[in-house]
């Protein structure tokens, strides 16, 4: 399980020594980009606790929703609209429930274990 | 526990890493302070670097000047050092305004158009202050080093005000029309040219005043009398001299 996160810290530190920046035009996608594929991994931790996870859903999910995101900012400032607005929105309410139901899932994890610790017969 | 198949943990680990590289760029495309672009043109540099070159050059001849000064403090006697301090005061009264000047420069005299006057027309022509220093103004933009006014040493505190009706320099009223006004400079014939083109003639022309313009080779100034009073004044350290 750690795997990922160090991979996480090695992709900041990528990033960071790269020294790449992106022209004020596109801050845009690039935020969208960056909560849709934090939408992403939340889902799929969340699909992992209720175990139903696949990584095929996972890894289309993460390219489509990330690319979706970026159109539909594209579109925004092609239509003069902010739509990009709308997914910060969607994908900010996502995030919540996600990180709600993970938390639900460790908590009873967390209880169920200590119920199996008190009395291991049943 | 979490279980996950070695592909998947492998899968989940790259997609770990990009999403961290993009954080990556997001931060710091989004901490990076906008790029200062330098948007002058050819011409706008080129006057950047004369005025440093001028200034450096005025810097240069300071140092030099002050340089002698030491030296001169250096090496000679007593007696010659109290010499020495003497005439660097002199020399400050003079820049100051405190001492009087002598020159080449202008005169111009101030008088009265007599003509018939209207009903309700003032009686007597007065020069205003705001006249005053409108001119006053024009005389320093055309390089003055010197101005007086009637028997008054106009220096860079003076002040012209309005006290009752009656115009008043220096804390004292000015004396009533025909009043000279003496100007030194360098270089009087071009001043001269630049008075007698300016717009100072035709506003006294409107409040009935002719004005005069001659040239002198020997000019006197008196000094400024009173007591400077500096206390107003703070040293501004926020920028020393060469710091950039």
């Amino acid at each position: 399980m750690w795997l990922p996160f160090a991979f996480l810290i090695i992709g900041v530190i990528l990033g960071l020594l790269t020294d790449l920046r992106v022209p004020d035009a596109y801050t845009d996608y690039l935020t969208i980009a960056v909560l849709a594929a934090f939408d992403t991994l939340l889902g799929g931790i969340r699909a992992q606790l209720e175990k139903k996870f696949e990584d095929i859903v996972f890894l289309t999910g993460f390219f489509t929703n990330v690319s979706l995101a970026a159109l539909l900012a594209f579109l925004g400032v092609q239509l003069g609209i902010d739509l990009y607005l709308a997914a910060v929105f969607a994908f900010g309410v996502r995030l919540f429930q996600n990180i709600a139901i993970i938390r639900r899932h460790l908590i009873n994890q967390t209880i169920n274990s200590r119920k199996l610790k008190k009395n291991p017969e049943k | 526990m979490i279980l996950l198949s070695k592909r998947t943990k492998w899968l989940m680990s790259l997609i770990f890493a990009l999403v961290g590289f993009m954080l990556a760029i997001q931060f710091q495309t989004a901490s990076s302070e906008p790029e200062f672009r330098d948007t002058r043109d050819q011409w706008e540099v080129r006057q950047a670097l004369q005025e440093q070159q001028k200034l450096q050059q005025e810097l240069l001849e300071q140092i030099a000047q002050a340089d002698r000064t030491l030296e001169e403090y250096g090496e000679v006697s007593d007696a010659e050092k109290l010499e020495t301090l003497k005439s660097s005061i002199h020399q400050l009264e003079q820049e100051a305004g405190l001492a009087e000047l002598e020159g080449s420069g202008i005169i111009i005299t101030l008088a009265p158009i007599f003509q018939e006057w209207e009903e309700g027309a003032p009686a007597y022509p007065t020069v205003s202050p705001s006249l005053l220093t409108h001119l006053i103004n024009e005389l320093n933009t055309f390089g003055a080093t010197g101005i007086g006014v009637g028997e008054e040493r106009f220096i860079s505190i003076s002040p012209v005000r309005n006290v009752n009706g009656e115009t008043y320099i220096n804390n004292r009223p000015m004396p009533p029309l025909p009043i000279t006004i003496k100007v030194i400079t360098s270089n009087p014939k071009k001043m001269m040219d630049y008075v007698n083109a300016s717009r100072s003639r035709d506003m006294f022309a409107l409040d009935q005043i002719a004005m005069e313009v001659e040239a002198g080779q020997h000019i006197e100034l008196p000094g400024y009398e009173d007591n400077l009073q500096v206390d107003i004044l703070e040293l501004d350290r926020s920028k020393e001299t060469g710091e950039d």
